[in-house]
């Protein structure tokens, strides 16, 4: 069905359709879809996929009949249980959870940093069925573990997220992605971060071959915060990776960090834009590849430095190590610096695993197949061991070693 | 004989490198390979150790009853071979101490003998490490990762003194030495020799011979061996260069 049928069909259930301001904002982006030549050479929200798997589908949502909060005040420990891109409201003197507003919509749909052409994005927005909206309140220091599960096959989750960090607060948040069924979660998060509030935000994808995951987030920082996202993807089905990311005051910071282990036929593609805009800022993006078999990657990385933001520092990194003849990953890191005074550099190596390396240690009486797990563990044993939540460092463990399981 | 290589002929990329090269040693014996950059004495060191670049055009090599071409890269290292690397690789990321632990124990198995636990190897490797004057934060670091030329060659000979191989090769273990890491290698070379192992050491300068004295000296040339002797060939080398052999 064409997107402006599915639209027409389905647009009771979807949030805000009846809003004037946002079914005109809808009513172009249908016309961006009708109009649209899909240019694949240059839009980057289109490598590496078939975009037409994504727009011919058959709208189908489930209101979930329980989602959860819990919280344990004692630990400042939240768990929340996403169902279908819903959960419940809640509020304590710390945070405050509530459904997704059209007020979040507008906001969003105002942003420029965001491509137009991201159709995965205006997907978002056109669909719209699910979300939710936290806010932590200022000077509080709280963790939170969502886990996000979708219900039924077929099901097509469209979510938006607003995370606020008000002002001195700290958050460390766990996203964790781990569905079975064959299913569409399409998750935009919005996130602002106040003057002086962290936010540590770690997403664990770990979902079967035939749930797709879109995911895409935006993030503003204002002066003294800092934002930090650590994605390990694990999925055997297509997974997508898109951060935005703004330094809008002084001193502020974003630190992405991405490692993905691919296997099969799997497709995994992320991108990063960090936009610096104010003084003082720092970014740094390192995105980490594992391929075996006939998987593919790719990695767009953007790092744009406005002439008023003097003193920057940003750093890109990618690497990739090919563990098959037919595994490819394409990285482009790029750097766009309007002001002089600024340190910036970029990097990519991708190539199949060091032979010398691998002779070194067979030769101490290690077999080949111990010697290459010993080497991709090596390749990313930096990012691991930096995760400092013993328990979350325990389950990234245990999801490689069931990848290096079926290295051969 | 513990080592018997017999008409060896090797190329890589369409040249060839050795060329019918003979070279016997028993149990207990230190032999020296000598000769001028680019006669083959690394690729020699690579071929025995297994690296699969080479292609093996003629002979055989027997290493205590096996064939030696019989076995791949970890079961010649499990059955008592060992390389002290030219250039030893940088791993960043492995550390030290579990890589030492996994090879050794890989060892022990093949051996039918039992594993060595935590503690027990953690004191082992802390005394031959004390022995080569090697420093314990060291041992915390990623294999020869950072390290100086000196600190490298020393790691091999500490990895050669954990796994106390039947056979140890040294491919220019003195290269990048001063004088006092020379000494501090050749006499942990000195203390793992017993008579029931035995040493290949390929050196281009006598130095090193200084230090640890060979049974038999030979004198490689284009890829074979054009004479073997005693140390006395060490001192005809040093004094007159390799020009006379070729």
């Amino acid at each position: 069905m064409n997107i402006q049928d599915n639209y027409l069909k389905n647009k009771e259930n979807i949030f805000f359709s009846q809003n004037k301001d946002i079914k005109n904002h809808r009513e172009k982006l249908i016309n961006i879809f009708k109009n649209d030549k899909f240019d694949r050479k240059n839009n980057e929200s289109l490598k590496n996929i078939n975009l037409k798997n994504f727009i011919d589908f058959n709208y189908k949502y489930l209101i979930p009949e329980e989602t959860s909060v819990i919280n344990n005040n004692q630990e400042n420990i939240y768990s929340i249980l996403s169902v279908n891109g819903q959960c419940s409201s809640f509020k304590d003197e710390k945070i405050e959870i509530t459904k997704i507003l059209k007020e979040d919509y507008n906001d969003f749909s105002k942003n420029n940093t965001i491509e137009k052409n991201d159709h995965f994005v205006n997907l978002n927005s056109l669909f719209l069925n699910s979300g939710f909206k936290i806010v932590i309140k200022k000077n509080n220091n709280i963790k939170i573990k969502i886990s996000n599960i979708v219900t039924d096959d077929d099901l097509t989750i469209f979510q938006k997220n607003s995370i606020i960090c008000e002002e001195g607060s700290s958050l460390s948040l766990v996203d964790e992605y781990e569905n079975k069924n064959n299913s569409t979660s399409n998750i935009f998060n919005v996130i602002k971060l106040e003057k002086n509030s962290q936010l540590n935000h770690f997403l664990i994808q770990d979902n079967s071959s035939n749930h797709n995951l879109i995911t895409t987030s935006h993030s503003t920082c204002k002066k003294d915060s800092t934002y930090i996202q650590k994605v390990y993807n694990f999925s055997e089905g297509y997974v997508r990776n898109f951060h935005y990311s703004e330094l809008i005051e002084i001193n502020s910071e974003a630190d992405l960090q991405g490692i993905f282990f691919l296997k099969d036929n799997n497709t995994s593609n992320n991108k990063t834009f960090v936009k610096h805009l104010a003084e003082d800022c720092k970014s740094n993006q390192v995105y980490k590849g594992i391929l075996n078999d006939r998987s593919k990657a790719t990695y767009f990385s953007n790092t744009y430095v406005d002439q008023v933001a003097q003193k920057t520092e940003g750093y890109q990194l990618s690497k990739g190590v090919l563990l098959s003849d037919n595994a490819s990953y394409f990285s482009k890191p790029e750097l766009k610096i309007y002001a002089d005074d600024v340190k910036c550099s970029h990097g990519s190596t991708i190539g199949p695993i060091d032979e010398n390396a691998i002779f070194y240690l067979r030769s101490r009486g290690m077999s080949k197949i111990a010697a290459t797990k010993i080497l991709i563990s090596s390749f990313i044993n930096e990012e691991l061991s930096s995760i400092d939540d013993d328990q979350m460092s325990q389950i990234i463990q245990k999801k490689l070693v069931r990848y290096l399981s079926k290295v051969k | 004989m513990f080592l018997e290589i017999k008409d060896l002929s090797v190329k890589i990329e369409n040249k060839n490198i050795l060329n019918g090269l003979n070279l016997n040693i028993n149990k207990g014996e230190v032999h020296a390979i000598m000769g001028p950059n680019g006669c083959g004495k690394s690729t020699l060191a690579n071929v025995l150790a297994g690296k699969e670049d080479y292609e093996i055009l003629n002979g055989k090599i027997n290493f205590k009853d096996n064939d030696l071409f019989d076995l791949n890269i970890e079961e010649r290292a499990q059955e008592g071979m060992f390389l002290a690397f030219q250039y030893p690789v940088e791993i960043p990321g492995v550390n030290i101490t579990p890589f030492l632990h996994s090879a050794i124990n890989s060892k022990r198995k093949r051996m039918n003998e039992e594993e060595i636990d935590n503690l027990s190897f953690a004191k082992l490797l802390k005394s031959k490490a004390s022995d080569l004057g090697i420093n314990i934060d060291m041992l915390k670091r990623s294999v020869n990762t950072g390290f100086s030329g000196g600190e490298k060659k020393r790691y091999e000979i500490l990895q050669m003194s954990i796994l106390n191989p039947d056979l140890a090769i040294l491919d220019e273990t003195d290269s990048g030495l001063d004088i006092d890491a020379l000494k501090i290698v050749t006499e942990g070379v000195n203390k793992l020799k017993t008579k029931n192992n035995s040493f290949l050491i390929i050196t281009h300068y006598q130095k090193l011979l200084d230090y640890i004295k060979p049974d038999h000296v030979h004198v490689m040339v284009n890829g074979s061996i054009v004479k073997s002797g005693g140390s006395e060939i060490a001192a005809e080398i040093e004094k007159d260069g390799f020009q006379k052999f070729q």
